[in-house]
């Protein structure tokens, strides 16, 4: 009697404890489906600062064409664009890509802000899905360029 | 038997919560082993303002200083503006346990001068305002480690950090704390 007592207890402590971890993890995995739906982007299309790196100190490999839609170009090889989030500097990336070939490798960075709060990167990348672009990348700088690139001693413009 | 899966489950289970802690309180060293700590002496900083004078941050020596990392194109740090506006009124004349009146010392990451000048033109900043027009390149964001913007110290009469990443109410309760009665 008593041994049965103590196991529906147990049980019971374990229901607690079960609903607990899967209602967690189900929160987190529907968190991050949430967050991975609303972006301009998918998972492919983000390239990690690793690889620009290891491509731009590589002169045998194809070089892709590398634009600045923040603050600055800080990045070597890159193009200023300006911060997309004004009009006037997303017209200009317009420009700048109107005889780019749609299956050239171009990549986006800005890195003035954690991603969450960057107004730059969307209206690009937005832009270079409406145009069609079939090879246009992300740079992954989920914190900013220092802390992703400058500190790792990835190369940068004079 | 069954009581023996019971068991075997639960304790899976104390170690996957272990697991989860471990990895949580990892992720919580980490982020506080980067730059500055309260007590450290504030690197010096030696920069021009829009017309070109140098100003430094000894040059406030025996006052309560706030270092008020920033730059226009940080959207919170632009926010931040008129409530530093707001304390600096409030503050500037006051004698503090720890710094005889309140300065702020603005150092902005920005790299078009006409943008940072336009500004603080906008936002009616009256403070020092310095900048090497570096972005994320500046020595300063290297030598204070600045992992992210908005950022400020407050710094004492003999330049020792006693506040780090202090906003709003925060600030303004440190600042309150600090004023001789």
């Amino acid at each position: 009697m008593e041994k049965t007592i103590l196991m529906s207890m147990k049980i019971k402590r374990l229901n607690v404890f079960t609903v607990f971890l899967i209602t967690g993890i189900l929160g987190f995995v529907l968190v991050s489906f949430k967050t991975q739906q609303k972006e301009p982007w998918n998972h492919e299309q983000l390239l990690s600062p690793e690889d620009l790196a290891k491509t731009l100190s590589d002169p045998q490999s194809h070089q892709p064409l590398i634009l600045s839609v923040g603050p600055a170009a800080t990045i070597k090889n890159s193009i200023d664009i300006g911060a997309a989030k004004d009009k006037a500097n997303l017209d200009k990336l317009k420009r700048q890509l109107k005889a780019t070939s749609k299956d050239e490798t171009i990549v986006l960075y800005c890195g003035c802000c954690p991603f969450d709060k960057c107004p730059n990167i969307r209206p690009a990348f937005e832009l270079l899905n409406q145009m069609q672009f079939t090879n246009h990348k992300l740079l992954n700088l989920p914190h900013n360029l220092k802390v992703d690139w400058i500190d790792h001693g990835y190369p940068v413009s004079n | 038997m069954i009581m023996a899966i019971l068991l075997a489950i639960e304790q899976m289970k104390i170690r996957l919560l272990l697991a989860l802690l471990l990895l949580f309180d990892v992720s919580i060293s980490y982020s506080q082993i980067q730059g500055i700590e309260l007590g450290n002496q504030a690197p010096e900083i030696r920069l021009p303002t829009p017309e070109g004078d140098t100003v430094s941050l000894s040059s406030f020596k025996g006052k309560l200083v706030l270092i008020d990392f920033w730059a226009s194109w940080c959207g919170p740090c632009v926010e931040e503006q008129p409530e530093l506006v707001r304390l600096y009124k409030k503050y500037r004349q006051v004698s503090f346990t720890n710094g005889n009146r309140l300065e702020i010392y603005g150092v902005s990451l920005d790299n078009k001068k006409a943008a940072w000048v336009n500004m603080i033109n906008k936002k009616k900043i009256s403070w020092s305002q310095v900048s090497d027009l570096r972005y994320w390149s500046s020595p300063v964001a290297k030598a204070y480690n600045i992992q992210e913007l908005p950022f400020n110290l407050l710094v004492d009469g003999n330049g020792v950090v006693i506040g780090k990443n202090l906003h709003g109410i925060d600030l303004d309760d440190a600042l309150t704390q600090s004023r001789i009665k």
